[in-house]
């Protein structure tokens, strides 16, 4: 066995994380906020819809993808005070007004002949941009004073990777004419739009660039 | 979508067919009264020494399925219904309470798989019996905590009843996935309750009145969820009052003692009822 | 052969006795049955149990449940009249035929004889076309015969048959649950 008394370096050779980050505290929780309410109405836009789908595979999914929303939204609402913010709710905001419409209109549908359009808002639109805007964090923010908000991001993203896939999987198993593709895509372009203005889930910025 | 969804709207597909309480109580066929006493058998408990006992276990069985679909629905529908707040008023609910809801979604989801994969193997189909919506409409209360106390408390307190009455059948037949199974729904049906009278205790602390409303309210929904007389003490209930678990959920000695009042009080209402239902269908038959 | 029905109006449930009678008319016909047939419904209970009885003419008394639409309450299902009908007419068909002179009388027969039989009379139903849910039946023979692979080939044994005696049946039968006794359970 080796000296355990030899100096070692404090980083290993395979452990490449580096200090600098994008996102001080404040900024961070100000997104951390902005997930935390966006996970909201995506829970509650889940459960509510349970209720108006009327194909039982769908309804058992939705219950189920409800309840990974909701644990993302404890996290966040756990992470805030870590973050220096001690009253969660002052930071669980909408990134803008255009967010706020946005959720309007995804939770729009609710007869029964829209589950189409209830699964493109969520798997299309919504969920691919919290995969874009937590891959995003994790890959910009400082890989060790943030690590707590890493480990959130990464739980959260297992989550939204297997959900898309099981909301596109249903999509596919639901679209089978030509006019429904057409339905899927109008509807879907409707909400990117909105959300393309919001500037993602966290606003401008969500993924960079601003 | 609307807020607070009518239980004439609960979406289904082609194979369900939904009967509203008062539509499966004007039948006026029961096994509890008739000319022939003879006839009748000696308990109506589901047990597997009755002859017809795999008949009845399937039929129960499909009923948890379709309750479990709308305790799901429920379960969602508080999540989405209501704003997050302080619980102080009708209007709102704690972020916490949505997360327990979220939660509970999540094991009523689990719950219909299970009962759609036990209902396979007991050889029923999905829909082969009618769906009574009676356990939704406990759902739709504009008022979380009378929400609760009919769903949380009163509706998931029958499934405790119904999955100890399946749970003993199962086990007493020997089939080894029906006890399985309905040993871990159970489980989660006390974690339901509890978190039901934890809100319910929560919520009210300083509201005496909206708690006594409340507490009503959830004993008005177990005597609607006694289904005029099919949970009770009496051997003459198919299913009976699992009286330890609830002890485990949270119920006080007095208020299973209430809960066993109420049912046997439901159970001579409904024989009470289908006497003077079966007067009237003959009165109608010898009128035409 | 002709087939009667009581009550021809019905009270408390929404049965057509034409309707029933045609569909015994059918099944007479399907089962060589060699004498009159009487049905009578009771309409006052929602159970299911069905019983018959020999003589010139086969009384086959039924209790509305065995009739009904489980998925529309008190309306009648011609699936379930006739399968439940069917087997009835089986079972007596079985003891006018023969092979079956020492099988006990219907009131004592054990819960696994009841069950080993059902499943040899709706096994032949299906072959004869008539629409059952095969898992149904092999619950209820598992219910009287154990959980066991053991009960599953003895289920399957009489599911398959047809021209078995009472003695061969219940050789089967006996089999299939004294196997499950021994702990052949499945994994």
């Amino acid at each position: 066995m080796a000296d355990p008394f030899k100096p070692r370096a404090p980083f290993a050779p395979w452990d490449r994380r580096q200090l600098p980050g994008l996102f001080d505290v404040e900024e961070t929780a100000r997104r951390v906020g902005n997930y935390k309410w966006a996970e909201m109405k995506l829970f509650e836009a889940l459960g509510g819809w349970v209720a108006t789908v009327p194909e039982l595979d769908v309804k058992m999914r939705l219950g189920t993808h409800c309840y990974h929303h909701a644990w993302h939204a404890e996290l966040w609402h756990k992470r805030l005070p870590e973050l220096r913010e001690m009253n969660p709710d002052r930071l669980t905001q909408p990134a803008n007004d255009t967010l706020v419409e946005f959720v309007a209109a995804l939770t729009e549908p609710e007869a029964p002949d829209q589950t189409i359009e209830k699964l493109v808002g969520v798997y299309r639109v919504f969920i691919p941009h919290f995969i874009s805007a937590y891959t995003f964090h994790m890959n910009n923010t400082s890989e060790i004073t943030d690590a707590p908000t890493i480990r959130t991001l990464k739980l959260a993203l297992i989550d939204e990777f297997d959900d898309w896939r099981d909301g596109e999987m249903m999509l596919q198993s639901l679209i089978d004419t030509p006019e429904e593709v057409d339905r899927a895509a109008a509807h879907q372009a409707r909400l990117e739009k909105l959300i393309v203005a919001a500037g993602g889930i966290a606003g401008p910025g969500s993924i960079g660039g601003n | 979508m609307r807020k607070f969804f009518p239980v004439d709207s609960l979406a289904r597909d082609s194979r369900f067919n939904q009967i509203t309480m008062r539509q499966s109580q004007a039948d006026p066929r029961t096994v509890l009264v008739g000319t022939d006493a003879k006839q009748r058998p000696n308990s109506n408990r589901l047990t597997p020494q009755r002859p017809d006992a795999s008949d009845r276990a399937r039929g129960l069985m499909h009923g948890i399925f379709v309750g479990e679909i709308q305790a799901l629905e429920g379960a969602g529908r508080t999540c989405f219904d209501f704003e997050t707040g302080a619980g102080d008023s009708t209007d709102n609910v704690p972020f916490a309470l949505k997360l327990d809801m979220a939660r509970q979604a999540w094991d009523e989801a689990r719950h219909v798989e299970i009962s759609v994969k036990l209902s396979e193997w007991m050889g029923t189909e999905i829909g082969q019996y009618a769906e009574n919506t009676v356990l939704f409409e406990a759902a739709c209360s504009t008022d979380p905590v009378l929400r609760l106390a009919g769903v949380n408390r009163a509706l998931e307190g029958l499934a405790i009843d119904v999955f100890t009455t399946m749970k003993e059948f199962g086990d007493i037949a020997g089939d080894p996935y029906l006890e399985f199974c309905e040993d871990w729904m159970l489980a989660d049906e006390v974690t339901h309750v509890k978190m039901g009278s934890d809100w319910l205790r929560r919520i009210t602390e300083n509201d005496p009145e909206r708690r006594k409303k409340a507490l009503e309210f959830q004993s008005v929904v177990d005597k609607i969820f006694s289904f005029g007389g099919t949970r009770s003490d009496s051997d003459e209930s198919p299913i009976g009052l699992a009286r330890r678990f609830r002890e485990l959920a949270g119920f006080s000695d007095d208020e299973v003692e209430d809960i066993a009042t109420v049912s046997l009080a439901a159970l001579e209402e409904r024989k009470a009822f289908a006497a003077r239902a079966r007067a009237d269908a003959v009165d109608q038959f010898s009128a035409s | 052969m002709t087939v009667t029905v009581a009550p021809q109006e019905f009270k408390f449930v929404q049965f057509d006795a034409a309707h029933i009678a045609r569909i015994g008319e059918q099944l007479t016909q399907l089962l060589a049955i060699d004498r009159p047939v009487h049905i009578e419904v009771d309409e006052t209970t929602p159970l299911g149990r069905v019983a018959v009885e020999l003589g010139d003419t086969i009384t086959v008394r039924v209790q509305s449940g065995a009739f009904e639409d489980s998925r529309k309450p008190r309306e009648q299902s011609e699936a379930n009249t006739s399968v439940n009908l069917g087997r009835a007419l089986l079972r007596a068909r079985d003891r006018l035929q023969g092979g079956f002179g020492e099988a006990p009388a219907d009131s004592d027969l054990s819960l696994r004889q009841v069950a080993a039989w059902e499943t040899y009379c709706v096994g032949r139903l299906a072959r004869l076309g008539l629409q059952v849910n095969e898992q149904r039946w092999r619950y209820n023979f598992r219910n009287r015969h154990g959980f066991s692979d053991v009960s599953d080939i003895a289920f399957d044994q009489i599911w398959a048959s047809d021209g078995l005696t009472w003695g061969e049946l219940e050789a089967i039968s006996t089999a299939g649950a004294e196997g499950a006794a021994e702990g052949a359970t499945r994994p």
